[in-house]
């Protein structure tokens, strides 16, 4: 759901330019954040995209359907907000050369899948004073997760209001009325909810297994300086 | 789709054809035209020709049937969704809602089908910041190897019976799971660090030099790029119906 999978040529070009034009400032303001990082966190973060990814592309049979992870919510924590802004935008990048998502919503694609895993951290490190870190990461990568979910309903709200006498904004309106019509909303939002949940229990089960081997990988609370990979002795 | 993955890089490095010899720049510059017109084009007669350009490409790079089809199909899955929202009786706007991304799937599949990825990244990431250039490069690389990792861990997760019981078990599991992959994805950067400082990395990775190496071949990707701006421009004053 976080991930739209939106093709080229079905959403209006002001829609889809904004949120390149968008995307482009904000991975440049990323990139203001980690221009001091070396090497090995570039080659952190890619092995964390790398890991996006592959779990991507694997089935999860939770229900009668399979189910894609998309694992935003966790790498937004191991990384924060400008790593996974970057990892979001290469592994969008990646995915659209395979044909997974159109090249004109890269940008958009970026900034919903980003924006979920950039909150992902600072809730991390407010929850994780209240309570443990596997809850902690659960709760993060479930409201991140939503997060990204209604950036993706906004977005198709923005198509509507942004140039409402266009016909493909029209046929977007159509698909708001739509949702709106109850039987998709009937269908999604279950959907969503589970897919919500299996995203927050496996990050719960993550940062249980990071919490008991290598703790040193989560970020701490608030106020507390976040580890780095780089202070990390191979 | 990791399957395809690997497929479609290994005929990129080894096809024969006529575009496998071509210069990755100019491919780029014709997907980019291809995908432009597609999104752009006002009516069906443009995009039907775009759509047999594209079926065209791919069959004449010799890429395997099934990939074309699972091409052409994949986009159809989602822009269903689109389609069937925005359906009023016009079928001739339905077709050509459904066939811009199947044109831009196809081209997308041409490109990474005839381009190896050191080519086809060298060029995207001159234009990136490092961290993202380099990004691009060193994720592409690391999927192959933690995907196999990936897949032997689910195969003994279904063997031990992990993949049973209830989904809370289940999922928090597999969570566990996916933190050993992390583990190993972190021990595999440091060990790619140490990698690059011992072979003089000089703070980016730039890839080959082929992809701007003009050949002949490329003649056909220049020729392929005003067939698909003359027919697209000529055809978007047909009318629609």
């Amino acid at each position: 759901m976080s991930h739209l999978h939106i093709p080229d040529g079905v959403l209006p070009p002001l829609v889809w330019i904004l949120g390149a034009i968008l995307a482009v400032l904000v991975l440049a303001l990323s990139g203001r954040f980690t221009r001091h990082q070396g090497p090995q966190q570039i080659a952190f973060q890619s092995a964390l995209g790398g890991i996006m990814l592959a779990v991507m592309a694997i089935p999860m049979p939770i229900t009668a359907f399979d189910y894609c992870m998309t694992l935003a919510g966790p790498i937004g924590v191991l990384l924060g907000a400008a790593g996974a802004l970057q990892v979001s935008f290469v592994v969008t990048v990646i995915l659209a050369l395979l044909g997974q998502g159109g090249f004109t919503v890269i940008g958009l694609n970026t900034l919903v899948l980003g924006a979920g895993a950039a909150l992902a951290r600072p809730l991390y490190c407010s929850l994780v004073a209240w309570l443990k870190p596997p809850g902690a990461m659960a709760a993060a990568t479930a409201i991140s997760q939503l997060f990204s979910s209604a950036l993706w309903i906004g977005m198709l709200w923005l198509s509507v209001r942004v140039a409402p006498q266009s016909a493909r904004d029209h046929e977007i309106a159509h698909a708001l009325v739509w949702f709106k019509g109850g039987a998709l909303v009937a269908v999604l939002v279950p959907l969503l909810g589970l897919a919500v949940g299996v995203e927050a229990l496996l990050g719960y089960g993550l940062a249980g297994f990071l919490e008991r081997v290598r703790p040193d990988l989560l970020p701490r609370s608030a106020g507390t300086p976040a580890p780095s990979p780089e202070g990390v002795k191979p | 789709m990791i399957n395809t993955f690997a497929q479609v890089d290994y005929l990129a490095s080894a096809g024969r054809s006529v575009w496998h010899r071509a210069s990755a720049f100019t491919k780029l510059l014709a997907a980019l035209a291809a995908v432009g017109a597609a999104v752009f084009a006002p009516g069906w007669p443009a995009l039907a020709v775009l759509l047999v350009t594209a079926i065209a490409l791919t069959v004449t790079a010799q890429l395997p049937p099934r990939l074309i089809l699972a091409a052409a199909t994949t986009p159809i899955l989602f822009a269903l969704l689109f389609v069937l929202a925005s359906w009023h009786g016009h079928l001739v706007d339905a077709l050509v809602l459904g066939m811009r991304p199947v044109i831009s799937s196809l081209i997308a599949l041409w490109l990474v089908g005839t381009t190896p990825y050191p080519d086809l990244f060298a060029p995207i990431s001159r234009v990136m910041p490092r961290a993202l250039g380099d990004g691009l490069f060193l994720t592409y690389r690391a999927v192959f190897t933690l995907l196999d990792r990936i897949e032997r861990l689910w195969k003994a997760l279904f063997l031990r019976g992990a993949l049973e019981g209830p989904l809370r078990r289940r999922a928090s599991m597999m969570g566990e799971a996916v933190g050993t992959v992390v583990l190993y994805g972190f021990e595999r950067s440091q060990r790619l660090y140490q990698v690059m400082h011992l072979r003089g990395h000089s703070g980016r990775i730039c890839g080959c030099r082929h992809w701007l190496e003009v050949r002949e071949e490329d003649a056909w990707v220049l020729a392929l790029v005003v067939w698909i701006l003359l027919s697209s421009l000529y055809l978007s004053g047909v009318p629609r119906t």
